[in-house]
């Protein structure tokens, strides 16, 4: 039996077909509201149940108790806000109004009932949700672009399959649910990543799946920051590396449409969290999670699950070291299973393996399979010309 | 899991269907059900808003199970750490948002068991025919 959701049920507030054009004729006599990119990505999470128990965007209970007690008012556990913020230009609304969510395109994404209007402390916001108020932090960065208002209520998204990337890789979670129990697994590990597949992660996910049903590979496919490889990219590195290196049966791929915070350790919880709705009973949580530059300590996102009893998390979080070839045990090792010193550690950084990629070197085989090398040195060429 | 009295505020005189309603619904969720009516409290000798009746749903719920009963006027009992009182107007449940809303919070409190399925056996069907056109089941 699969890992409950996240507050017992997974809430469903997506339409499409017919249900979605009637919540566009409904709306076209209502205040339409603006969606950031981020608010985007999230209003299709909440719409498909992946942010269970939310139903729509916090209002100010919500956020604030998840702020101070890291819950949502009605108990479950809950890391991050997820918020809707009033854009400059966009006319003001007040409790009891319906409205329309649209993008900055115009097109009609769903629609909210109001249910609060409040004035957040954006400051507080970022100590507690980012651990800084550094300018320089991509969060704090996004904090200070908003107007400080937000407008909290149920929503209903709209599903528009046609425009959506990765169409064959999109699954809500009931989807993933279903699969996971058609394939008789009782147990799901998921491997959160915005990075291409090295030999690292290869090692990691591997030593994961002896110990559970299935991988649930979850590259994530909503707002990055620049300079972090473009998910078409990524995804081609997953589709290679599955067609000679898993087991068909005992892995699925599906993108995972959240944006990234860049909130570290709260961000760990949050991405654990919208596993476990996806039927995931473990996740996979590396060194510096969801991390940037040096805001977080290297276990800072590991750590973070100590407080929380097992029974109110419900995934169980499987926490990695960096992992490594070493030539002396030769094979994959981490600093808790090779006796060996640096030297014998094939390990290359990020910033070393995009300086060779451009130069036309490819990585190792012992850091990376040749056929991922292959598409990261073309994708590099194309960024270049 | 923690003892529930649902205390449902009702005109005098009306049925009690919605009880049974409500009751079924918990107990099909796997919960420990009691529904209280108005005969059994008059076959016990208590009046429908007696104290005594609200004593006795206070004593059943405190071993864990979620009484449900009614009355015109609010029960004389309040919430402890063994047991939650919850009261709402008949009215309300007969909305389907309201009733929703109403179990949906007592779930998230812990208070009854969610639904025994994540997606409803329908629409798993779709989603199966789905998952094979996709390439992810045979």
């Amino acid at each position: 039996m699969l890992v409950p959701p996240h507050g017992g049920r997974l809430t469903d507030r997506q339409y499409e077909g017919s249900e979605a054009e009637d919540i566009i004729k409904e709306v076209q006599n209502c205040t339409l509201l603006t969606l950031n990119a981020r608010e985007k990505n999230d209003l299709e999470m909440i719409g498909n149940g992946a942010m269970s128990p939310l139903e729509g965007f916090m209002s100010r209970y919500d956020y604030e108790s998840v702020l101070d007690l890291m819950r949502l008012a009605t108990g479950p556990l809950w890391s991050l806000p997820v918020v809707f913020a009033r854009k400059d230009g966009d006319p003001e609304v007040a409790p009891g109004d319906h409205v329309g969510l649209k993008d900055e395109e115009g097109t009609i994404w769903g629609d909210m009932q109001v249910e609060d209007v409040f004035k957040a402390d954006l400051t507080k916001e970022a100590e507690i949700s980012l651990g800084t108020t550094d300018d320089s932090h991509p969060g704090v960065m996004y904090l200070k672009s908003l107007s400080g208002i937000y407008i909290g209520g149920k929503i209903r998204s709209i599903r528009r399959r046609e425009t959506e990337s990765f169409q064959n890789y999109r699954l809500d979670p009931k989807e993933t649910r279903v699969l996971f129990r058609a394939r008789g697994w009782n147990t799901a590990v998921a491997f959160q990543t915005r990075n291409p597949i090295h030999r690292a992660h290869e090692y990691i996910q591997k030593c994961a799946m002896e110990i559970v049903d299935g991988l649930l590979l979850h590259p994530l496919v909503g707002e990055t920051q620049q300079g972090d490889i473009p998910a078409d990219v990524r995804m081609r590195c997953y589709e290679e590396i599955l067609k000679d290196y898993y087991p068909r049966t005992r892995v699925a791929m599906s993108v995972f449409p959240a944006a990234m915070r860049y909130a570290g350790p709260k961000e760990a919880v949050f991405h654990a969290i919208l596993r476990k709705n996806y039927g995931c009973s473990h996740f996979i949580v590396g060194r510096d999670h969801a991390g940037v530059g040096n805001f977080y300590g290297t276990y800072d996102a590991q750590m973070i699950f100590d407080q929380f009893d097992q029974e109110d998390l419900g995934i169980v979080p499987l926490k990695f070291e960096h992992a490594f070839y070493c030539s002396k045990c030769g094979g994959m090792a981490t600093p808790k299973t090779c006796a060996h010193d640096n030297e014998y550690h094939v390990f290359l950084s990020g910033k070393k393996v995009r300086a060779m990629l451009k130069d036309g070197i490819l990585p190792p085989p012992e850091f990376t399979r040749p056929e991922i090398a292959s598409i990261l040195m073309e994708a590099a060429r194309k960024e270049d010309n | 899991m923690k003892g529930l009295v649902i205390w449902i505020r009702t005109e005098e005189g009306s049925n009690e269907e919605i009880l049974d309603i409500l009751g079924t619904e918990i107990e099909e969720r796997g919960g420990r059900v009691e529904v209280f009516h108005s005969k059994a409290v008059e076959n016990l000798g208590m009046d429908k808003n007696d104290k005594a009746k609200a004593i006795a749903c206070a004593m059943l719920a405190s071993h864990g199970v979620v009484v449900i009963t009614s009355g015109s006027e609010d029960p004389s009992i309040k919430s402890s750490e063994k047991l939650e009182i919850r009261i709402i107007e008949e009215s309300d449940l007969c909305h389907t948002d309201a009733h929703d809303g109403f179990i949906r919070d007592l779930e998230l409190a812990g208070l009854v068991p969610p639904p025994k399925y994540d997606v409803h056996p329908d629409e798993e069907k779709e989603i199966l025919k789905k998952l094979q056109d996709l390439g992810y089941l045979d």
